[in-house]
Formats: C-alpha cells, sequence, structure tokens
C-alpha cells in the first residue's frame, strides 16, 4: 500500500539513515538527553498530534495517559523501589501498562465525547490535573509525592535498556513505528472518517456513520501510541513522579506539537527535539535566572512567524521553491 | 416484478402527523402533515424562514420533532439518531455546502459509500481494485465530477460541490432523497445541467426538494407544497401552484 509519495519516502529514507547513523556521529550525551529524549517525549507529542490534525480533537489528557501507562509499567516493574506484589517480567508488564493507557485512552474519548473545542480542551486538562493529584495523595498504589523509582528498564539481547546504544535504538524503533501507524491510519477508511468528523460531525452522521464511537477509538488508538511513550519516559527517567505528568509536563508536550506544527505526525518530533535542546541549554546561554524567559521567547517568535510551526517552514520553503512546477501543474489539470 | 412494485409503492415512503419542532419559544416548525408516496417527485417552497430546512432536520435527525410522528415506510422513526435513519436510506444535501474539505472528491464519494456499509472502523486500505471505488467512480460519473476525483475539496467550484454533495447523498443508494436548494448559487449555464441530473435519478427513488428558484422546482416535481412561518400553507401540483392566490402573495408579495 502507499502510504507515501515516491519523493517523500526517498526522504523519509535518507531521515531514517541519518537517525540509524547519529550514534557514530554524536557523543553519548547527545545521543539519549537529546535525540533519545526527543524521540520518546515526540511518541506522546505524537499522540497529540494525530487527535489534533486528523481528528480536530485537542487533547490534553495525553500525558496523563502516558502517564498511566508510565505508573502501570512502575508498579509492575520486578525491579521497583518500593517493590509492589504484582511484580511481572517487563515481557508482561510492558503490553499491559500500554492496553492500560489505551483503556485510559478510551474512557478520556467516552468522558469528552460530546464536547468541542475549548470545552474539550477544559475537559481533558482536569482530566490531566486530576490524574496527577490522585497519583500524588495515593500513597498505597503510587507512592505518592515520591512516585516510583529504579524502574531500569528489560535486557534487550542480554544488555541493559540503560546502555545508550539500546535506549537509543529501541526508542528509535518504536518511534518509526508509530509514526508509520499514524500515516497509515489516516489513509484507511478509518481515518478518512476521523478527518471528515474534523471538517464536518454532522455530515458525517448524515451519511451513516456514529460519530461518537469514532471518536472513543481515535482516543483510544492515541492512548495507544502516548501509552508506549509514557513505558519509555519512565524507563529514560527510572522511575515515575507525580509532578513527571503534572501541569507543567502536559503544557510541555502542547508546546512541542504545536512548536513542531501539528500538520504532520513529523511536527511532533521536530518540537520534541527543539524542546529538548531548549531545555538542555537555555541555562547555560543565558544563566539559571532567565532560561526560562529564553525558552519562552524561542517558542513564542517560533509561533509568530509560523503559525503552523517549524514543518510549516518547511511546506512554505518547499512551495515556494517548487511554486513555479506546481503551477504549471494545476494549469494542465484545469485545461485538460 | 410488478406485483412487489404496487404493494411497496401501497406505503407511503414517508407521513409526517402533526410534527412540530420548538427551539425555546420559536416553533420553526409546527403542526405538519404530510404524506409522500414512494417515488414521488416533491417541491417544498416558501420564503426564507418558513421552516423548509428545519423540517429537514426533523426528518433526518439532526434536530428531532418535539411533537408529532414521522414515519417512514411504515416505521416510526420521530427518535431515532441521524446515523441511524441514514443507514435506513435516507439521503440528504445540506444548503450551504458542509463537505469534508480536507479531502479531495474521490474521498467524499468514498466515505459516502463506505457509511452505508458494515465495516465501518476498516482499518484495511482499499486495494486499487476495490468494488468500492468502482462504486466511487460510477457515482462520480452520474454526477458528473469524474474528471476531478483528485482535487480536494476546497478547490473545485460552488457547481462541483453541489454536484458532489448530491453524489454522496446517493452513495448509500437512498430510498427517499431530500435536497436543500440544490440550484443555490448555481449559474444559469449549471441549472439545466442540474435539471437533467435530477431528471436522470431513478423513478422507485422517493425525492423531496427544497427550492428557491420556482424553475428548478416546478421541473422537478409532481406535487408541491408551500410553507410559510412554519406551517404548510398550500398543497397543489405545480401547474395550479403557480396560479395559486396565496402563493403569488407570498412569492409577489414579498419581492421575489
Amino acid at each position: 500500500m502507499i502510504i507515501m509519495s515516491t519523493r517523500r519516502w526517498a526522504l523519509t529514507a535518507i531521515g531514517l539513515v541519518i537517525l540509524l547513523a547519529l550514534p557514530l556521529l554524536l557523543p553519548n550525551f547527545w545521543l539519549v538527553n537529546i535525540f533519545g529524549r526527543a524521540l520518546v517525549y515526540g511518541i506522546v507529542a505524537l499522540s497529540l498530534t494525530f487527535l489534533a490534525h486528523y481528528g480536530g480533537f485537542v487533547s490534553l489528557a495525553q500525558t496523563m495517559v502516558a502517564g498511566v501507562a508510565g505508573y502501570s509499567v512502575a508498579m509492575m516493574a520486578p525491579t521497583a523501589i518500593p517493590l509492589g506484589d504484582m511484580a511481572l517480567p517487563y515481557a508482561l508488564a510492558i503490553p499491559l501498562a500500554v492496553f492500560a493507557a489505551t483503556m485510559a485512552g478510551a474512557i478520556v474519548g467516552l468522558i469528552a465525547v460530546n464536547t468541542r473545542e475549548i470545552y474539550l480542551l477544559m475537559i481533558t486538562l482536569a482530566l490531566a490535573v486530576g490524574f496527577s493529584l490522585f497519583a500524588q495523595s495515593n500513597i498505597t498504589w503510587f507512592n505518592g509525592y515520591e512516585g516510583i523509582r529504579n524502574i531500569v528498564g528489560p535486557e534487550i539481547f542480554g544488555r541493559p535498556f540503560r546502555t545508550p546504544l539500546v535506549f537509543y535504538y529501541t526508542a528509535l524503533v518504536v518511534a518509526a513505528l508509530l509514526y508509520l501507524l499514524v500515516l497509515y491510519v489516516v489513509r484507511t477508511p478509518f481515518g478518512l472518517v476521523l478527518q471528515a468528523i474534523r471538517d464536518s460531525d454532522r455530515r458525517t452522521a448524515a451519511i451513516g456513520f456514529h460519530v461518537g464511537l469514532h471518536r472513543i477509538a481515535a482516543f483510544a488508538l492515541a492512548g495507544f501510541i502516548a501509552g508506549w511513550g509514557g513505558v519509555l519516559i519512565t524507563f529514560y527517567n527510572i522511575g515515575i513522579t507525580p509532578s513527571s505528568i503534572g501541569l507543567w509536563a502536559t503544557v510541555g508536550v502542547l508546546i512541542m506539537a504545536v512548536i513542531g506544527g501539528l500538520g504532520h505526525p513529523l511536527g511532533a518530533f521536530i518540537g520534541a527535539l527543539i524542546f529538548a535542546l531548549m531545555d538542555t541549554f537555555a541555562s547555560t546561554i543565558i544563566g539559571h535566572d532567565r532560561f526560562n524567559t529564553l525558552i519562552g521567547m524561542v517558542f513564542l517568535v517560533i509561533v509568530l512567524l509560523s503559525p503552523d510551526g517549524i514543518w510549516g517552514v518547511g511546506g512554505r520553503l518547499a512551495a515556494a521553491l517548487g511554486g513555479r512546477n506546481r503551477n504549471k501543474n494545476a494549469d494542465g489539470g484545469a485545461t485538460r | 416484478m410488478t406485483p412487489s412494485t404496487s404493494s411497496a409503492s401501497d406505503l407511503p415512503a414517508l407521513v409526517l402527523a402533526g410534527v412540530g419542532r420548538r427551539f425555546g419559544a420559536l416553533h420553526a416548525v409546527s403542526d405538519v402533515t404530510l404524506r409522500i408516496r414512494t417515488g414521488e417527485r416533491r417541491a417544498i417552497l416558501g420564503p426564507n424562514g418558513a421552516g423548509k430546512t428545519t423540517l429537514f432536520n426533523t426528518i433526518c435527525g439532526d434536530y428531532p420533532p418535539t411533537s408529532g410522528k414521522i414515519t417512514y415506510f411504515g416505521a416510526d422513526i420521530s427518535q431515532l439518531k441521524p446515523y441511524r435513519r441514514a443507514r435506513l436510506g435516507i439521503g440528504r444535501t445540506y444548503q450551504s455546502s458542509t463537505l469534508f474539505n480536507g479531502l479531495t472528491v474521490r474521498e467524499n464519494l468514498y466515505l459516502a459509500v463506505r457509511a452505508a456499509k458494515p465495516g465501518r472502523f476498516s482499518l484495511i486500505k482499499p486495494g486499487p481494485g476495490h468494488a468500492d471505488l468502482a462504486r466511487v467512480r460510477a457515482l462520480a460519473e452520474q454526477v458528473r465530477v469524474d474528471h476531478i476525483l483528485d482535487a480536494r475539496i476546497d478547490s473545485v467550484s460552488h457547481g462541483q460541490r453541489r454536484q458532489v454533495e448530491i453524489g454522496m447523498a446517493l452513495a448509500g443508494v437512498p430510498k427517499l432523497l431530500m435536497l436543500d436548494e440544490p440550484a443555490a448559487g448555481l449559474s444559469a449555464a449549471e441549472r439545466p445541467e442540474l435539471v437533467t441530473l435530477l431528471a436522470d435519478l431513478p423513478r422507485d427513488l422517493t425525492l423531496i426538494l427544497i427550492e428557491h428558484d420556482m424553475d428548478v422546482a416546478l421541473a422537478n416535481s409532481e406535487k408541491v407544497t408551500v410553507m410559510k412561518d412554519g406551517v404548510v400553507v398550500v398543497e397543489s401540483t405545480p401547474d395550479k401552484v403557480v396560479d395559486d392566490p396565496v402563493v403569488q402573495a407570498i412569492y409577489l408579495g414579498e419581492g421575489h
């Protein structure tokens, strides 16, 4: 099945080769703390972009849904501190955690099924903050404010997950598979129905689709995507705390998706990379007192100059460079 | 063939009994009683605000009636959800185009074909030879948009959008087709084409047409219902309706 044009495939292949070769070019710090981090947070941003761009649902609950997976895998992890009474091998704990996130996504979709725009934002924000506060105050399962520590992740081919190469390549493979999943799904009947709902939900119902069920299914799929992100983020942070899924984390994922560009799934990863760079280096550029101001300014400039994010800049450059050809094609089509 | 057809046409396609729709204190439609035969071509006329579109909305379920009963081929559908009514074979178009702007003409028609059958959540992309895509092509030829299948909806002309609207309403093989001002905004050249398109529809299809343009309305109907202020004021045949004093008062008196 064709999901992309030949030129897109070529660009994707080049991008993939560069990403695969990164460990040869970069020191471990860059590999793990910039690119690895961008990949795992980018997965959560990808789930938001999927909902926002194809369904028209801007959900602030994606960090929370990722947190459901993160806490699930942490509770079941065989190395957790404190160790719960339901420790399972990672081979079981990870799929169960992703399943839990999928269900959490469906529940968010169900709760918000009749709301749109600002009301959808408010409901999903309330769910996100509520879950984070619940995790903070629940000692029995969530270990309260401290969270659950020492979630080191599984061994892959006999190597610990924390090895930079293992972490980076695992994150890359999972992110690439989920990215391709999104590109594929949006061309299927189900994905087309989502875009139809975005353009006119009334019309979608008038031709015979159950809009509510499609919305819930979309949130469940977004939960599945965010769940993988949540599991990998928990391994990256060697644990999970309530603050890592709190308001600031929620806003962080929204910023990634918006500055990268909501117009294309790749924007989520571009945004996550910029976010990781800014978050890491702003304090060395401008000092500890003002680094948040610098981050804010950069994001403001990006959004002001290009409302559709960095991806939008790329799109406009391509349009400007290829503009002559495109016009020629359009004329040809009209006179045919 | 003949016996089954005659028994089917004995049953009216649509019966409205005292149907009303209130929005707060506003009675957009009150006490409308209609009986539409299977295969009938019915035009609904009336000035702006007469309640024509609201009447459509009660029939397709966007705004279910607040009073009265709607019977469709003998079944009470008054409180069914819109998607259920669509699956029973009620197709409609909207007055202002509400197509899926981010998608192509082909994808719009494909969704309408897909909506009419099971597997609506399918995660499998149809192959190039799939029957659904053949159906899309046939529909596109029927409504004369087969040359712009790969164009995005927001890049095609207003007239073409109206044709896609009709194609989508036809995709589910409706038994009842409701067209809300299909001629609105069409150029003089596009209108005769629309009349032909409507005349070519299968005879067993029941058609209800809201139309401002008298010529299009009268050329495509066997019976005319005239509404004003939410109630039916005249029900007549096309040749008699133009001479009706009430209709003349409505249309000439209000400057139409």
